[in-house]
């Protein structure tokens, strides 16, 4: 089953974000860019990520806020399975423990 | 083109598209959980098993997509949705014009179809192997980020089919993996302390808003606070 604006909605989203794709590389082709543009550039991305999981941080339970401290710790040295596992083991395990 | 020069170029081809799957694997790897939770709570929204892999492979990108099912009403305010998509998306915008200088080499019919599948992770491995000295590498690439782009739209759909199965996915722990996917992306962009000042700005801000503000909007406050902190940085050690 497809819902009608379900469908539009989605659409929509793929429309916008088709073009984000698109629109750097048509009008940024074949520019410099001044350092300050490039510095802005280049802190977007993390920016925008950090942004989207900012509620984790903005938990008030221990075990999520401990949970989310090894993840942390476990990204900053560990690739990205071996941390997602940690991660899920922790906040999992926490929460059982510390309730 | 020769027979003869045909086949050993059909190889090297191959190779490529081998040495991109397999660059994209731990990714693969790793967005599985995410996208098992993403299908989960999609399915929870309302979203049918249809449904979901319809997002996930029209969008094509994770975090818009996790802000959608979030903020997802019976029906969707579209131009939240919508905006929300724009804004947290539009960081593609300098990641097209941060690949653009290594695309030169190729025709704009190859361009526009291979820019659909630019993800923060494809950007990030493409971007990596071309600064390698060998350039962007196309084969390469559709082959890194076709594996990714198959196994966010397999596992989303998955996770949107037993999602209901599992129950509370946060009782597991797994709505970790989020966080977790994010901050190991933000690893490969860190170049030191001084860079990273704009990120703190950018989480407090969000935190902040998150807190006092309804609705996603702690996305574009804390993504645009971040950015004017970069400015101002920026400006300052001109």
């Amino acid at each position: 089953m497809i819902h009608g604006t379900t469908l539009l909605t989605i659409l929509l989203m793929a429309s916008a974000t088709y073009a984000t794709r698109a629109l750097g590389y048509t009008v940024l082709r074949g520019r410099t860019l001044s350092r300050r543009a490039r510095v802005m550039m280049e802190a977007a991305p993390p920016c925008v990520l950090i942004s989207v999981i900012a509620p984790a941080f903005a938990s008030r339970e221990p075990a999520d806020l401990l949970a989310l401290a090894i993840t942390l710790l476990a990204a900053s040295r560990l690739p990205m399975l071996a941390t997602v596992l940690i991660g899920i083991a922790s906040a999992g395990l926490l929460r059982h423990v510390l309730g | 083109m020769d027979a003869d020069t045909a086949a050993p170029r059909r190889a090297e081809t191959i190779a490529e598209i081998r040495q991109g799957v397999a660059a994209a694997l731990p990714m693969m790897l790793g967005m599985i959980p995410a996208a098992l939770v993403l299908g989960a709570q999609a399915a929870q929204k309302g979203f049918s098993v249809a449904e979901v892999p319809l997002l996930t492979g029209l969008n094509f990108a994770g975090g818009s997509e996790f802000a959608a099912v979030a903020l997802w009403t019976s029906p969707p305010h579209i131009l939240l949705i919508v905006a929300i998509t724009l804004l947290i998306n539009s960081r593609h915008i300098l990641m097209g014009a941060a690949l653009a200088p290594y695309l030169r080499h190729l025709p704009r019919r190859i361009v526009y179809p291979a820019l659909f599948l630019m993800c923060d992770e494809s950007w990030a491995l493409a971007l990596v192997d071309a600064r390698r000295g060998g350039g962007f590498r196309l084969a390469h690439y559709l082959g890194l980020a076709v594996a990714l782009y198959v196994t966010w739209v397999a596992f989303t759909a998955l996770g949107g089919a037993i999602g209901p199965v599992f129950g509370d996915a946060r009782s597991w722990g797994l709505d970790m993996a989020f966080p977790a996917i994010f901050l190991v992306l933000l690893r490969g962009f860190w170049t030191g302390a001084a860079a990273a000042r704009p990120w703190l700005v950018s989480l407090v801000v969000a935190v902040a808003a998150y807190l006092l503000l309804p609705g996603a909007w702690y996305v574009a406050a804390g993504a645009l606070s971040g950015l004017a902190a970069a400015f101002l940085l920026a400006g300052s050690e001109a």
